[in-house]
């Protein structure tokens, strides 16, 4: 990430430049400008001011001063010419000891590769660094925010976070914290969770924790144990000791290892490495793998130079998102109608070329992704692990999160073609609602915006947007709302939305041992429909009220899916778990799953009504919490 | 037996013992071996596989400095570590086979190592003290490899090691069994026991009563009684001394006939070692190696005439016919015992006298033998005759092999991790791979749970868990953990409901866990 000397410009505020982080923005956001400049690759350096210029003159990006809109000159990449992703990278890499070019490479990547390489990265740094300076994303000074992600062990017994804090996780602050550790220090050797990113040759990429150049050392051993068992023969996939686990990925010439004492599974910690690579595909496609054949000491750091941010939003939502887990994903609950209506549009605009178009909303509390609508183009389907990655990039960037901005960028979608870049634009309808409309066409964005304006005029037409706000303000369903007597459900179809508003007199507590919560002491359950690749998770309620608590739940969830999933033996039918903590129920079949948590001193026959119960009570009200007939699902 | 097989050969499996404070210079690596298995590896090698450890022992204590590493998971093989003594590791390398890739039974191949540790040192001392008796390393590699070897030929199933594996995950090592015994049969060996303190005319003396295969008594510490019990299980009851008979007790799966090819296997191998380490320890002199005893070696123990049993393993005593009788280290005292083992019809009685007390050696041991048989002390009958009698309740109340079997069970019960009792092992045998592979995993995550119990609260390890899973196959894994207590049962021909499991299990505590795992 170092930052390319040429983008001297405006916005460096840091003292350092060669460890100055490049704005994550200005490498991803494709500037509209450049659009104009019909598919020839821009080798000067337009300056900064020239382009912002641009921008408002274009008009769409009033709130250009910031440097939303603002993007950086390489705006147009061939899609014909979607594998070389990368290669220009390496011509980049080749080019330049300077280092220049920064996180700008890759960006330049599949269009015109010679000429781009010429290009300094000035115009990246543009308005960025002021965004990337409102959220915090690398600077030290954000470091002692008590978050619970920056924990160390010793803190408690219990992998919570901010202690007590009912909602701590809107206090979690995107981007890298605590750069000043390395390895010496005795506050980075207690971090509950490391992850680190680097390559075959030992030269670190990414760290969660600590400044990557710092932790050479580090990194130079891990890659060591790896190749040493390589040597052998053999592949490390773990190593334990005591409360830590260390767990190795090998992709390629990519190495990534976790290093964690949260008593997850190694399953789990693997499969977020996995993830954790696909974030690294989804910036850069896999064809990197080309730079590192051509030159194993290849330094691809400038090539995700500012996506720190992206990263550690990723490794937070691991502990709080159930679709890291579940591979699966969310969907805001809406009257049916209201989402066909959304579906209906967006088909519309996928007939006319677009490859995948997504509408989705943030979620009330943290950044969770739910989607209102989706649809894609013919025999194309989109997998939820990418839908997570996606909204994950999106989201945690903040030049997309502009409202009425629009960015259009490259992307690559590891699951659906992890060799080529797929052209993402995205818009804000408002702080929470955003549309991306996914291309193959790199000259596509004068199309897409006029499928946005579509797609709002439709939108707000049909009163989805302020359907959607209500929903987003209402919350999805809660144990309290399951009534003791299943006849109440049946028939009311509108249930999710009334729900909260409806008084259920003849609501019962079945069990007296329980004060909080559903019937039978129920405080929580995640339901997968297996079909649909999606989820449905009650809301939290008393009392699992705090962020630790949730947290704790999330795991325990976590350990529970591991545990029904083992490899070889699994997947398990039914499973009923007590401890100290709760009681938990999982029940897999074919059609879906559910998981259920409960007081732990529930009534065990109670608590197996109760779950029936509930999948009653899903399966009533699905028309309105899934996105039915989704036809890219058919697989 | 079905059990995942590992070949002898190098691919197969590895047994390193190093310490890390020897050998740290350039060039004296080899220094730090005290034992490899197979000892005809090229040192290369061997210094690749501890190289590994030791480098992962360093790496892991960067994050977790009071438990170093246990365990590298690479996709062929698992290398399991024990730190037995401070700076002294244990690691054992395992090529995992097709079957048990899924579930590598990790904490029972730590529980090996841990085994004949604790045997070593009940025979030698510890290895530390043993270092630092002979520094150069000679006096503990010229007692380890024969030891280990002989340790280890009680897995070889023909040309193979057996090691534990996911078959075994009904079963504990580490523990003893215990014999249930009426209140009047309780009454009649407490006196037994008391009878034998007497007459052995030491006060500190102490005693281990064995019924077939499982503790009757004992008035050792827990530590010493579990080493002890292992060791008279493997070598001392009477199915142990009638070799040929194929055991139904886990810690004796080996039969005669295929021991010994098997063994050939391992001495040859041994025999390159023995020169590696002669030539590597000229300070040795013939006579030190002579005198290395091997207690572990098999079919040396037989029965005298006077009941006793006796082994030429520690030699002959000069000028009399008497071998001599071997000499154990407690664990907590480190006080030096001599073993006296006594047999009749299917009792066995361990009787461990302070070396301190017996002035004359093998001479004023064999009076006191004599005393302990003959002498009439307090309750006036000789304690032979007690043993009569005790041999004689204890036959009628046994229920023979599957007297623990409960039919429609599979189970594993441990008491605070020291005692066990299962369904015996013909009976796991009948279940399906699947149930077995679920409750190895199963076993897995309540290891993990405890652990993470353990480490959080110092206080109070005792974790309250119940886990009813139903595996694919529809049978019902269960485990409970409670006030020390754990119980693992597979039930394969319970119904499909829960609650019906939940019913079995609350029975089962009721009638035989006196309603530990009860939920009232």
């Amino acid at each position: 990430m170092s930052s390319s000397d040429s983008s001297s410009s405006s916005a460096s505020d840091d003292p350092n430049p060669k460890l100055k982080p490049q704005p994550l923005e200005s490498q991803f956001q494709s500037s509209l400008t450049l659009e104009d400049s019909d598919g020839v690759a821009r080798t000067d350096d337009a300056s900064v001011a020239e382009q912002q210029q641009e921008q408002q003159d274009e008009g769409s990006g009033n709130g250009s001063v910031d440097g939303v809109v603002n993007v950086e000159d390489n705006g147009h990449r061939d899609s014909s010419d979607r594998e070389e992703g990368i290669g220009s990278g390496e011509a980049r890499d080749g080019d330049g000891g300077s280092g220049g070019g920064g996180g700008v490479v890759w960006r330049r990547a599949n269009s015109e590769v010679e000429l781009e390489v010429e290009a300094p990265a000035s115009p990246s740094s543009s308005g960025y660094a002021g965004g990337r300076g409102s959220s915090g994303a690398s600077s030290a000074s954000r470091a002692d925010d008590a978050s619970e992600e920056d924990e160390i062990e010793v803190v408690g017994n219990d992998d919570g976070g901010a202690v007590g804090a009912p909602d701590s996780q809107a206090e979690w602050t995107p981007g890298k914290r605590h750069v000043d550790e390395d390895d010496a220090s005795i506050s980075w050797r207690k971090r509950k969770k490391h992850f680190f990113i680097l390559s075959n040759s030992g030269k670190p990429i990414y760290s969660r924790y600590g400044d990557e150049h710092k932790l050479a050392g580090f990194s130079a051993t891990l890659q060591a144990i790896i190749s040493f068992v390589e040597n052998g023969g053999d592949r490390v996939k773990y190593v334990k000791a005591g409360m830590h686990q260390v767990v190795f990925l090998v992709k390629g010439p990519i190495y990534l290892v976790c290093i964690s004492c949260t008593e997850e599974p190694f399953e789990s910690l693997v499969a977020q490495l996995e993830l954790v690579y696909g974030q690294m595909i989804l910036i850069l496609t896999k064809s990197l793998n080309r730079c590192f054949e051509k030159n194993p000491k290849f330094d691809m750091t400038p090539l995700l130079g500012g996506t720190d941010v992206v990263f550690s939003a990723l490794i937070h939502s691991f502990s709080w998102n159930p679709a890291a887990f579940l591979h699966a994903y969310a969907c805001l609950p809406l009257p049916y109608a209201t989402r066909q209506a959304a579906g209906a549009i967006l088909q519309d605009v996928a007939d006319s070329g677009v490859l995948f178009a997504l509408l989705m909303c943030k979620h009330r509390v943290g950044t969770s992704l739910k989607v209102i609508s989706l649809v894609g183009a013919q025999k194309a389907s989109l997998h939820p692990d990418d839908m997570l990655l996606l909204g994950n990039f999106i989201m945690s960037s903040e030049s997309f999160r502009q409202v009425t901005s629009e960015s259009f960028s490259p992307i690559c979608l590891p699951r659906y073609n992890p060799m080529a870049f797929l052209h993402a634009y995205v818009h804000y309808f408002d702080a929470d609602t955003y549309l991306i409309l996914l291309t193959t066409r790199s000259d596509a964005f004068y199309h897409l915006k006029d499928c946005r304006i579509r797609i709002e005029t439709v939108l707000l037409k049909s009163n989805v947007l302020s359907e959607v706000q209500r929903s987003t303000l209402d919350g999805g369903m809660r144990v309290e709302d399951l009534s003791v007597d299943l006849q109440q459900h049946t028939g009311s179809t509108s249930r999710v939305e009334d729900k909260p508003h409806t008084e259920t007199p003849e609501r019962i507590r079945e069990s007296s041992l329980v004060g909080l919560g559903g019937p039978a002491g129920l405080w929580h359950f995640l339901y997968r429909s297996v079909y649909l690749d999606q989820y449905v998770s009650s809301e939290f309620s008393s009392p699992i009220n705090t962020h630790r608590q949730q947290k704790r739940l999330y795991r325990a969830y976590q350990k529970l899916y591991v545990s029904m999933h083992s490899k070889g033996i699994g997947p398990h039918k039914t499973q009923f778990r007590r401890d100290e903590n709760y009681v938990l129920l999982c029940w897999v079949t074919p059609d879906f799953e559910l998981y259920a948590a409960f007081d732990p001193l529930a009534d065990k026959a109670l608590a197996i009504k109760t779950c029936n119960k509930v999948c009653q009570w899903v399966k009533d009200v699905e028309n309105e919490i899934f996105l039915l007939g989704a036809s890219p699902f058919s697989w | 037996m079905g059990m995942a097989s590992v070949n002898t050969a190098s691919e197969g499996m590895q047994l390193c013992i190093f310490d890390l404070r020897r050998g740290q210079q350039e060039g004296q690596e080899l220094d730090k071996i005290l034992f490899f298995f197979p000892a005809d590896l090229p040192f290369a090698t061997q210094l690749s596989v501890i190289g590994l450890s030791e480098g992962l022992i360093t790496f892991t204590r960067i994050f977790s400095p009071d438990a170093a590493c246990e365990v590298i998971e690479a996709e062929r093989h698992s290398h399991v570590f024990f730190e037995a003594e401070s700076d002294i590791w244990m690691v054992m390398v395992v090529e995992k086979s097709k079957e048990s890739k899924a579930a590598c039974q990790v904490d029972a191949l730590r529980k090996v190592l841990k085994e004949v540790h604790s045997l070593f040192v009940l025979f030698h001392g510890t290895m530390r003290s043993m270092l630092e008796k002979e520094t150069s390393g000679g006096l503990i590699r010229s007692h380890l490899y024969p030891f280990i070897t002989d340790y280890l030929s009680d897995f070889l199933i023909g040309k193979k090691l057996q090691l534990p594996s996911f078959h075994d995950c009904l079963m504990e090592r580490g523990t003893v069994q215990m014999l249930t015994v009426g209140r009047e049969a309780a009454i009649e060996v407490q006196s037994l026991v008391k009878v034998l303190e007497c007459s052995a005319g030491t006060t500190s003396c102490y005693s281990l009563v064995l019924f077939q295969d499982l503790l009757v008594s004992t008035t050792l510490s827990p530590d010493d009684t579990i080493s002890l019990f292992t060791y008279a299980v493997l070598r001392l009851t009477p199915h142990a001394l009638s070799s040929g008979a194929t055991s139904w007790s886990y810690l004796q799966r080996t039969n005669a006939g295929s021991q010994v090819p098997a063994l050939s296997t391992i001495t040859n191998s041994g025999s390159v070692s023995d020169n590696i380490y002669r030539s590597r320890d000229t300070s040795l002199d013939q006579d030190n190696n002579c005198q290395v005893k091997r207690p572990l070696h098999h079919n040396r123990w037989f029965r005298g005439n006077d009941g006793f049993l006796a082994s030429d393993i520690w030699g002959a005593d000069n000028g009399s016919q008497t071998s001599v009788t071997p000499i154990v280290y407690l664990q907590l005292t480190e006080e030096r015992m001599y073993l006296c083992a006594y047999q009749y019809k299917s009792l066995t009685i361990i009787l461990l006298v302070p070396v301190s007390s017996i002035l004359n050696g093998e001479q004023g041991l064999s009076l006191v033998k004599q005393q302990v048989l003959e002498n009439v002390c307090v309750l006036s009958v000789p304690a032979s005759l007690k043993m009569l009698r005790v041999e004689e309740k204890l036959s009628k109340g046994w229920g023979g092999e599957n007297a623990y079997h409960v039919s429609g069970y599979r189970y594993l019960l441990v008491d605070d991790e020291r005692v066990s009792r299962a369904s015996p092992p013909a009976k796991v045998m009948t279940l399906a791979k699947d149930s077995l592979l679920a409750m190895s995993k199963l076993r897995e995550e309540v290891n993990l749970e405890k652990k993470a119990k353990c480490s959080s609260s110092e206080v109070n390890c005792d974790k309250e868990l119940e886990i009813c899973v139903r595996a694919k196959n529809g049978a019902w894994v269960i485990a409970r953990t409670s006030r020390g207590k754990e119980l693992y049962m597979v039930l394969e021909k319970a119904s499909e409901t829960l609650l019906y499991a939940s019913d079995a299990v609350e029975k089962f505590s009721n009638r035989y866990c006196s309603g530990v795992f009860s939920l009232d």
